[in-house]
């Protein structure tokens, strides 16, 4: 399929895509109800990581530091500054749950995060980020992992109406909120793991609390361990399948490497179809696939003339490609932040493990961008059109009600494009 | 011998106000109750406005990954404008387990050969900090071999806050860089700004003032800086502190070793911006360019009347509370009564004792110094009747709630409120804000809930 070049021979990261581990967790935790992420470390990784969500989503965001300074940097073992956390966040706020994550620094130490959480007297999920390995996706793949294999509960039976759904890291909250209403569709409970979709969906919440609202709940997270059904999006997530696995051995596991397209959104459909015997779908799912199809007919002809490079995290970039591929948009350039097994199955011509610079040497390539807000500068500098997608974008307000899944946000999403290709090219001719 | 500053010392600075009063360092931060950035995200605050400079951070992803592009540090810098770049040595374990040294020299390397910048500031992180990379020696070595400055700034987030941070930030520059080269010319009304990082282009609110009563801006710590104006910042004969606590331990040794005095000033609202220019003149002690100041101040405060007279009207009887932090809390109050807006209350809790005093300078016996700002905001605007909230994002619910207008003083800042002509860009903000049905509608009670 593509050409993908992992190795870098570059010293170093200019103007990077990537986003570290613990961010990633930060997020994971953020889709449970009345959860206060914890991350430990010096304070500015925290810092950072609030303002970057309270930018990009445009929301409150609930996070703590265990604020490791110099003293405790070389003496403590993390025992000190996690337990001390506890006590002085439960003293302003009474979460349902404490996410316990690491950055760097005690990592690099050697602290025993599960000697101290075991000794906890709290509600507490503790996972291992060092922002050295890995990246965002990661992060929030082992958070999801580390939350089923804390919390979820074994269980024996099955309740066949129950899928769980676990979602990749780049699936904005509307686009968690679609897939739970298509599956609930065919008459099924969906619960997501982690549930951005009721958290940091945009929703003007009756009062300003200091902890997350909305998400799925701690109870109904112990309680997953029954359902009949398991739904993993993206690469990513394969792991936290399996781990849910494990709980129970009556329940059944489908992977879909994203939900862009109109097969992959077929695919889905199918599986619901032959997993509930329905002959049929909703009326306005079929008007909305016809819609699809007609949004590729009405799009191609300015997507077929469009060279296009897609910046971002793997799981996100497969499903970027492939629609943008379906309706004749040649993706000639994937800049993925991180290595991934994902890599190999991205529809676009030549896939690089890189940064920003990267994308930039090779400008003669493209002619329009798919990315974050950092590819803002490189479009103005180099002239190309811009679609805003993927962390962080603080360029534009409404990032968590962008959809660009399924049947409706595909439709969607190629008009915007071949929109903006078009902008582009009645500028530069 | 380390560059490496004794951190103790730092935090017992004598000129700091502060300091007397309380042993603890500024803000020691408090495991699971502590917001607020680290002592890097303070040095990269304090230097990254050097626009000439490529500034490479030694650590992992989460420093700099989260953290490029995010102030709007304008310079007018001609060449390609190395702020809005990121560049890290991403340490990977690899790097952990055995030394990130080699890949440092590399990047250097890397970026000397595709960048070709003025100097290098090389930024430790907590990790790096802790595998022991000689970033000293490294940075040395660099300088020889590229025949630029090359500037070790030793502040791993974990050796405390945001402000200690700043000082480390000036104290490199001052190790390698100030006096390390000689201004082509002086005048007797040379000064250096420093503590203004021109966010926004606050500093082009008032610079061009300066311009004209012939004031030279030698150097800049480091809003719109070039590095060869900091080598030079020496030969200065007055240290502008802008608006900042965290530079004084550095114009405290300009004034040992140079023998530069300092003063502090706020460009913020009218009568400040006002005081401010007379402080310069004053303090540069030419009775000649007090007069022209003079003249220059009642001309620009003249102009800035006529201009808002039309907001007049609108502010006349509004009353606002404002909660926000450091030297904002009595700046940006000073600015708002410059508008004809009554302040009724401001913050003063992550203020300095110094900021308290001003604070209730500016607010007169009547204003409330609120100590608590969280609880009490609410109460105020009910018992004091106000019509404007001035906070930071996480208050805009209080606002919502009391149906008042509500601005955003802490993150969101696009436009510069600094000097006569900022002002005019608070006074339209907060027009708009005041006259928006917004903070009422959002309010509103859906039809199934009356």
């Amino acid at each position: 399929m593509a050409e993908v070049t992992r190795k870098r021979d570059k010293p170093l990261q200019v103007n990077p895509v990537k986003l570290s581990q613990p961010m990633g967790a930060t997020l994971a935790f953020s889709g449970v109800d009345r959860c206060m992420p914890l991350m430990h470390g010096a304070q500015g990784c925290t810092s950072f990581t609030k303002v970057f969500f309270t930018r990009h989503f445009c929301e409150p965001i609930a996070i703590q530091t265990t604020a490791v300074t110099d003293a405790l940097a070389v003496l403590d073992g993390g025992g000190y500054s996690i337990v001390e956390s506890v006590k002085n966040i439960c003293k302003k706020t009474s979460p349902s749950l404490i996410g316990l994550h690491t950055t760097g620094l005690p990592e690099t130490r050697g602290d025993d995060l599960r000697g101290v959480a075991s000794k906890a007297d709290f509600p507490l999920v503790y996972v291992n980020t060092p922002d050295y390995e890995g990246g965002f996706e990661s992060g929030w793949a082992l958070t999801c992992k580390a939350l089923i294999e804390q919390l979820v509960a074994p269980a024996a039976t099955v309740n066949d109406n129950k899928l769980v759904l676990l979602p990749h890291v780049s699936l904005t909250p509307i686009e968690v909120e679609r897939i739970k209403e298509l599956i609930e569709s065919f008459g099924f409970n969906v619960l997501a793991l982690p549930d951005l979709s009721t958290s940091l969906d945009g929703h003007l919440g009756e009062k300003q609390t200091a902890l997350s609202s909305g998400g799925i709940s701690v109870e109904e997270i112990k309680a997953l361990g029954n359902a009949g059904l398991v739904i993993s999006v993206g690469e990513s997530m394969r792991e936290s399948a399996k781990v849910l696995l494990q709980k129970n051995a009556g329940m059944r596991h489908h992977h879909f490497s994203h939900l862009q397209g109109l097969e992959a959104s077929d695919s889905l459909v199918e599986l619901l179809l032959a997993e509930t015997g329905f002959n049929g779908v909703t009326p306005k799912v079929e008007r909305w696939r016809q819609r699809l199809q007609d949004a590729m007919l009405d799009s191609h002809f300015s997507l077929g003339q469009t060279r296009i490079l897609v910046v971002g995290e793997p799981d996100q970039l497969a499903g970027t490609c492939r629609i943008l591929h379906d309706a004749g948009g040649r993706v000639t350039l994937a800049v993925s932040s991180v290595d991934s097994p994902q890599l190999e199955k991205i529809w676009a011509k030549r896939v690089l493990v890189g940064d920003l610079e990267d994308a930039e040497a090779a400008a003669d390539e493209y002619d329009l961008i798919v990315g974050n807000c950092h590819c803002k500068a490189l479009a103005h500098r180099l002239r190309k059109g811009l679609v805003l997608r993927g962390f962080p974008n603080w360029e534009e307000v409404g990032n968590p009600l962008k959809n660009d899944l399924l049947y409706e946000g595909g439709a969607y999403f190629l008009y915007e494009t071949a929109n903006v290709a078009e902008e582009m090219r009645g500028k530069t001719v | 011998m380390s560059s490496k500053p004794k951190i103790k010392d730092l935090l017992d600075e004598s000129a700091c106000e502060y300091n007397k009063t309380k042993k603890q360092a500024c803000n020691a931060p408090r495991p699971g109750a502590t917001t607020g950035g680290c002592a890097f995200e303070g040095a990269q605050i304090s230097l990254f406005p050097y626009a000439d400079a490529a500034h490479l951070v030694h650590g992992p992803i989460t420093c700099l990954g989260s953290s490029w592009e995010t102030r709007a540090t304008k310079t007018t810098w001609p060449g390609r404008d190395l702020t809005r770049m990121g560049f890290t040595t991403d340490v990977s374990l690899n790097d952990v387990i055995f030394s990130g040294e080699e890949k440092l020299v590399k990047a250097i390397d890397y970026i000397m050969a595709h960048y070709a910048p003025t100097a290098v500031f090389v930024y430790s992180t907590c990790v790096t900090a802790m595998i022991g990379d000689d970033i000293d020696f490294i940075c040395r070595q660099g300088a020889e071999k590229h025949g630029i400055p090359m500037v070790p700034v030793h502040a791993p987030g974990f050796v405390g806050s945001k402000n200690l941070g700043s000082r480390l930030g000036g104290e490199a520059a001052l190790q390698h860089l100030v006096g390390t080269l000689e201004p082509e010319t002086t005048t007797p009304f040379d000064i250096n700004l420093i503590g203004e990082y021109n966010v926004t282009g606050d500093m082009w609110q008032y610079r061009h003032l300066l311009d004209k009563l012939g004031i030279r801006v030698l150097a800049t710590l480091s809003g719109d800086g070039r590095i060869k104006d900091i080598r030079c910042a020496h030969r200065a004969k007055l240290n502008v502190i802008v608006c900042a606590k965290s530079l004084v331990s550095l114009t405290r040794k300009m004034h040992e070793q140079y023998g530069i005095p300092s003063i502090s000033l706020s460009f913020y609202g009218k009568r400040d911006t006002s005081k401010g220019l007379l402080a310069i003149a004053r303090a540069l002690g030419d009775p000649g360019l007090v007069a022209r100041t003079k003249k220059l101040v009642a001309y620009e405060e003249a102009r800035l009347e006529e201009r808002l007279k039309p907001y007049r009207d609108v502010f006349a009887d509004k009353k606002a509370v404002l909660n926000t932090g450091g030297n904002k809390t009595w700046s940006i109050a000073a600015a708002l009564q410059d508008l004809g807006l009554e302040v009724v209350a401001t913050a003063v809790k992550k203020a300095t004792g110094d900021d308290r005093a001003r604070a209730r300078e500016y607010l007169g016996e009547k204003g409330v110094l609120m100590m608590n700002p969280g609880v009490e905001q609410a109460r105020l605007i009910d018992e004091k009747g106000a019509h404007l909230l001035l906070a930071g994002g996480r208050s805009l619910y209080t606002a919502i709630k009391k149906g008042i207008a509500f601005a955003d003083v802490n993150q969101e800042k696009k436009k510069s409120y600094g000097g006569y002509d900022g002002l005019l860009n608070l006074a339209e903000d907060l027009k708009n804000a005041l006259e928006n049905p917004v903070f009422k509608l959002v309010a509103r009670r859906a039809p199934w809930q009356k």
